[in-house]
């Protein structure tokens, strides 16, 4: 009999089962494999850097092992637990959205680069804030020196505003906005002043905001008051927008920062999930429900050692998600219990040779690609030095429409589901994950994680744990621990030019000295009151801001009221 | 006898004050460097976010450092750096020597190497090269 048995990863008869796949799997290891190996160095040590063991072979058998069940933990795309996409379609109806992280010097220049982004295509614009306006400093503040339009845009004023978005309509782009982590009320009202300024009705474009100020005290450092009235005046930009603009998202809790900065991808997802929770706790404590708050929610999940393990951490993550807001929760609608995903893609970058970057990016970006991420990012070659330059922002987007539209990345959904290394990692990858989150249930939750000093810990030992790989090479790392070059950063740097804080000074002294002052001093005095009575800071905020009050003086208010951040000297 | 001996110059710890000044917060670099100069042995203190250089002053002296190790990636470096090493200078403290470290663009070393910085470290130095340098360098017995 000639009969032709389909072959690929489901395709066993049922007298193949899986346990015998388990035992040939052994002998296999023992008979074929073992004397190949023997007698060879490793070539690494091969373990994840989330600590999970590569084997050199994935077979039924491990799937069996992790009790594996095609229904309850994949289901399909845009249906309960998500695993396999948020979306019907996924990247076959509707690609992940193409989108573009700028900002630097003032609003003038930047403008101008703003619409070189969108001529190269950009579907979604995230302004980069410089520091200054990201601790609530105005720009002639003293401890502004030296910073003012250096790792991003100087915003101080709506004027600023106006001129950054000057021919760039609100809905002319998918998405805009910005991280504003610290200031999330604030950055909220300038956007939502923008529109009225362009004539622009709220719900005719989608504001994002990153708004996550928790993760600012583990990992990025734009913390300017304590946590916990940072996360109320987070979690006020969430009800404001129940209210008011349902279509906006303005939170993105965020894996970023804290798995670069060493926590790993399975604890800094923890983490974040342990932020968010924190969050939605405080909404729902204001009375509000899981269905109305958890849809403008998104994370920003992240991984940029282990290709794969990113493939499974996207995977693990909606699911975990699309749970916690079923069960957790008691989540009714679909809407609610899906996990939108915002990526930035790295790789490992490396100072040296720079344009050995791009590859690294471009295979750290189609591991979100393939895992299903919506909206992506990718960082230009240079970022590990400085602001993209023109070039190096170009490339970063043409790379995303590369791996959008060629290759066929994107013609199958979840084109990993199934794999047998796939969905073993992504059910251990969800018990790391998991497990960490009852950790730090049990330490108290979000803010326990802080002042406790956990999240830091882990942060710190986990950066060890990677500078000691890379030294005893047993992370390889071509150019830095593998045919090594000295760290370079060239003198082509983009820089932003020297003139722009000068230019900045001037606006701003300009609408301090024009704008109606009397209408500034009351606003401002209704923001003071406001924050008094523990009100939602949004509408007053949005008040001052039209007045053109300046991000400073609003902060101002705020750092009189709760005091400010200790900052940790631990290490 | 005994008076003399213990006037013969005594061997104490290598002591290191690691700094962040201006508004970066990425500190990661910073506490890698400050475990790692700690498991080698020296005697290491971290001022935490936000600094500015009188605080960074004010600590150094206060902890009698031999070093200030300066993490810097937000391009403030220019303008930061060469005021920090006049005001340890203004305040007695020209004993104290300046380490940078973060992401410095080659045309800024020379110029900050002769405003006063002793050697900077790029992103990617390994430890143990910043721990050699600095057991080399360190002028006390």
């Amino acid at each position: 009999m000639n009969i032709v048995k389909p072959s690929g990863a489901f395709a066993a008869t049922p007298s193949e089962t899986a346990s015998d796949v388990a035992s040939e799997s052994a002998r296999w290891k023992q008979e074929t494999f073992g004397p190949a190996a023997a007698g060879k160095k490793e070539r690494k040590k091969f373990v994840t850097d989330t600590g999970i063991p590569v084997e050199p072979l994935y077979t039924p058998a491990h799937l069996e092992q992790n009790n594996f069940d095609y229904l309850r933990d994949l289901g399909f795309p845009g249906e309960y637990p998500f695993t396999r996409g948020e979306r019907p379609g996924m990247n076959r109806t509707d690609p992940f959205v193409i989108s573009a992280y700028s900002g630097f010097g003032e609003a003038e220049v930047c403008n101008r680069r703003f619409r070189k982004l969108i001529e190269f295509g950009t579907e979604q614009i995230l302004v980069a804030l410089d520091l200054p306006t990201q601790c609530g400093y105005d720009s002639d503040h003293e401890m502004a020196t030296a910073e003012v339009g250096n790792v991003g845009v100087a915003i101080d004023t709506l004027a600023d505003m106006e001129i950054l978005f000057d021919g760039i309509p609100a809905d002319s782009l998918k998405r805009i906005g910005t991280l504003g982590n610290s200031i999330g009320p604030i950055v909220l009202a300038l956007y939502a002043a923008l529109g009225e300024k362009q004539g622009i009705a709220w719900d005719r474009y989608t504001v994002n905001l990153q708004n996550d100020p928790l993760k600012e005290y583990i990992a990025r450092g734009t913390q300017i008051l304590p946590p916990e009235p940072a996360a109320k005046l987070a979690s006020d930009a969430v009800a404001w927008c129940v209210e008011h603009a349902p279509n906006w998202s303005p939170m993105t809790v965020c894996v970023n920062h804290i798995n670069a900065g060493g926590a790993g991808s399975s604890m800094g997802t923890a983490i974040a999930l342990a932020n968010a929770r924190h969050y939605i706790d405080l909404l729902l404590a204001r009375g509000y429900s899981i269905d109305q708050v958890a849809p403008l929610l998104h994370m920003f999940p992240d991984e940029r050692h282990d290709f794969f393990v990113s493939i499974a951490n996207l995977r693990a993550l909606r699911r975990i998600w699309a749970r916690m807001m079923k069960e957790h929760y008691g989540a009714t609608k679909p809407e609610a219990m899906t996990c939108h995903t915002t990526v930035y893609g790295h790789g490992q970058e490396a100072l040296a040779e720079p344009l050995n970057n791009i590859p690294r990016t471009a295979f750290g970006t189609l591991a979100y690609v393939l895992g299903g991420a919506s909206y992506v990012y990718l960082a230009g070659y240079d970022e590990a030095v400085s602001t993209p330059n023109e070039n190096s922002a170009r490339v970063a987007l043409r790379t995303l429409q590369i791996l959008a539209n060629e290759h066929g990345f994107t013609d199958t959904i979840d084109p990993l589901g199934g794999s047998y290394y796939v969905e073993t990692l992504t059910a251990q990858v969800e018990r790391q994950i998991l497990d960490g989150m009852a950790q730090i249930e049990q330490i108290g939750g979000a803010l326990a994680a802080i002042s406790t000093g956990f999240a830091r810990r882990v942060m710190t030992e986990g950066a060890v744990r990677r500078q000691r790989a890379i030294d005893s090479g047993d992370r390889p790392w071509v150019t830095v621990n593998k045919w090594p070059q000295k760290p370079d950063v060239p003198n082509t740097a983009f820089r932003g030019d020297d003139k722009a804080e000068e230019r900045q000074l001037a606006r701003l002294a300009q609408v301090k000295s024009t704008r109606d002052q009397k209408r500034v001093k009351a606003t401002l005095a209704e923001v003071e009151r406001a924050t008094a009575e523990d009100r939602n800071a949004v509408p007053s905020v949005l008040e001052a801001v039209r007045a053109y009050a300046s991000v400073g003086e609003i902060v101002e208010i705020w750092r009189r009221r709760f005091g400010a951040f200790v900052p940790s000297t631990d290490f | 006898m005994l008076a003399s001996s213990s006037e013969l110059p005594r061997r104490r710890k290598i002591r290191i004050l690691i700094a962040k000044i201006g508004l970066d917060g990425h500190d990661v670099g910073a506490r890698v460097v400050a475990r790692g100069l700690l498991d080698a042995g020296m005697e290491v203190i971290y001022t935490g976010l936000r600094r500015t250089n009188e605080d960074v002053v004010r600590a150094a002296i206060e902890e009698d450092v031999d070093w200030v190790g300066i993490s810097i990636l937000s391009g403030a470096h220019r303008v930061l750096l060469p005021k920090l090493r006049a005001l340890l200078d203004e305040s007695g403290a020209s004993d104290i020597r300046i380490l940078a470290g973060g992401v410095i663009p080659q045309e800024d070393i020379p110029e900050l190497q002769a405003t006063g910085v002793a050697k900077i470290f790029l992103s990617g130095t390994p430890i143990a090269e910043i721990v050699e340098y600095i057991v080399k360098e360190t002028k006390h017995a």
